[in-house]
């Protein structure tokens, strides 16, 4: 019998360029709101403590090391690595062991400690997630798996860079009221599509950031639910799916084929659709996935993204409001905390809680997280409903 | 026994080198590419599998001959990772080959933008003493 499980609490770190923290005080900093809030480290059972890449700190049994620091070291854990989708990964493994009855009540915190390299030591890491043998010798960079999309996207579709550099646009104007935020500033849109080149077609202002940070939340099985919260955030539909391994080998490169089938996955047990969904935090790496994450969630059908970008539909007051947080774009993307930051923030615009009311989607009954890895070959998809 | 050679860059390559590589880069420095053929089910894989991914079954390598094909994609890599950031930039493209293959590798020769649809054509080039490599030309 699978047991209903909720989100009961979450906490955020600040996210940026966190010289002043590593991995174990970031964890400390995302847990510590959960601890306020009351749930302190003897109500919780197991934890699920995850980052995506031992490589930035070299710190080996990380989720050990965090277990402990944060007051947990005699409850079970594990780490849970799936590239950027290690978060939701470490949320779908938490919510199956709760689902399943071994555990009532699990923290799951992903969290990622970048910036201790240069940029293009963190993008060697990152080109390394390419395949060793056949990819990563011609220095396909992070961004240059995604700009192999974008080039193809525009010619298919013939489109314009504007629109990539609209969504820009969006997620800065967002991130700009977001005080977790890296980079929380607007951009114009002559800064945005005329930024400095990184991967051609993709521009400076294309690409997420290289982030400090961790976010955390607590699930907690149906019966066990009303001892945390009377808000809880009901974990309705869980899709994930895959996509090949090297970039040349997929049918298309204007969608993301994993991401299609996950998202199929997780409407049909949530029992919805698309059109249910009143916001979505999207694994906006760069612009153009955000735009592929339209077509391939249902939002706009094939080729036709551009439409919610040009009529501002995925604004928060439009009919999609997507990444009003910032999205990893602005806000940022520390890889191990990404999944579990999207979740943190459809609970919190759920409760009506965001920090400015120029960010706060209304009514939120249905939220959907969207987490891709690597270039697609991990992706989960969440849909929470609002439960009171 | 001569020196081995590596694939283009070969930082870490040489992780991937076993002595079923290493007669890919044998030829590969006769300029042939290989590509792999299922003994069991003839299913064939470019690049080269030493198992076949549908049945699980060894393969054998066979030269793939086609030359000419056309950009299914491409990059302007201007900032590379650590490792390649003296060559940047540089432009990987994917190409697709009449029977559907698709090998991805830099274009060396492009003095204009890359153009999705263009023609490619496949060669091979011995970087310096230890790398070699498939590339495309315009």
């Amino acid at each position: 019998m699978v047991r209903k499980v909720a989100v009961v609490a979450g906490g955020h770190s600040k996210f940026g360029k966190r010289y002043d923290a590593t991995m174990r005080e970031l964890s400390a900093e995302a847990y510590k709101p959960i601890y306020d809030e009351g749930i302190t480290q003897d109500r919780i059972d197991a934890t699920v403590l995850s980052y995506a890449a031992s490589q930035f700190t070299g710190q080996g049994a990380g989720s050990a090391l965090i277990a402990d620091y944060i007051g947990l070291p005699d409850k079970p854990h594990l780490r849970v690595e799936s590239a950027c989708t290690t978060g939701t990964a470490s949320l779908r493994a938490a919510w199956g062991m709760v689902a399943a009855g071994l555990y009532d009540v699990m923290l799951v915190l992903g969290v990622e400690q970048m910036n201790r390299v240069s940029s293009a030591t963190a993008t060697e890491y990152m080109s390394r997630a390419g395949d060793m043998r056949w990819e990563y010798p011609y220095g396909i960079s992070f961004p240059a798996f995604y700009a192999l999309m974008a080039s193809r996207y525009m010619y298919e579709y013939n489109m314009p860079h504007d629109i990539l550099a609209k969504i820009a646009v969006k997620s800065h104007h967002y991130g700009a009221q977001n005080p977790k935020a890296h980079l929380p500033r607007e951009v114009s849109f002559e800064e945005a599509n005329n930024a400095v080149p990184i991967a051609r077609p993709l521009n400076l202002y294309d690409c997420s950031l290289i982030t400090d940070g961790a976010a955390a939340v607590v699930i907690a099985a149906e019966e066990r639910v009303s001892e945390f919260t009377d808000r809880p955030m009901w974990i309705r539909g869980i899709g994930a799916g895959a996509s090949e391994m090297k970039i040349q080998d997929r049918t298309t490169l204007t969608s993301i084929s994993g991401a299609k089938s996950a998202a199929k996955a997780a409407y049909k047990m949530a029992g919805l659709g698309p059109e249910d969904m009143n916001m979505a935090e999207v694994h906006d790496c760069f612009t153009i996935a955000e735009l592929i994450a339209y077509e391939d969630l249902g939002f706009a059908e094939p080729g036709k993204g551009r439409e919610i970008v040009e009529n501002k539909e995925n604004y928060h007051t439009g009919r999609i409001p997507v990444n009003c947080d910032g999205g990893l774009k602005s806000k940022g993307h520390p890889l191990g905390a990404t999944g579990v930051s999207m979740t943190y923030e459809i609970m919190k615009q759920m409760r009506g809680e965001a920090e400015n009311a120029s960010r706060q989607i209304k009514d939120v009954q249905y939220g959907l997280a969207h987490n891709v890895g690597q270039s697609g070959q991990f992706v989960n998809i969440f849909i929470f409903e609002r439960g009171w | 026994m001569a020196e081995q050679k590596e694939l283009y860059l070969g930082y870490t390559t040489d992780k991937a080198i076993t002595p079923w590589f290493q007669k890919f880069l044998e030829a590969l420095d006769q300029e042939k590419l290989l590509k792999s053929v299922c003994t069991k089910c003839n299913a064939e894989a470019l690049p080269p599998r030493q198992y076949c991914q549908k049945c699980l079954s060894e393969t054998e390598f066979a030269e793939f001959t086609e030359r000419e094909a056309i950009m299914h994609s491409y990059v302007v890599v201007d900032f590379a990772p650590e490792t390649l950031s003296s060559k940047a930039p540089y432009v990987v493209a994917i190409g697709e080959f009449p029977s559907g293959k698709r090998i991805t590798a830099h274009i060396t020769n492009l003095m204009s933008q890359p153009e999705v649809g263009m023609s490619l054509k496949l060669a091979f080039d011995k970087i310096d003493d230890k790398h070699i490599t498939y590339k495309w030309l315009v």
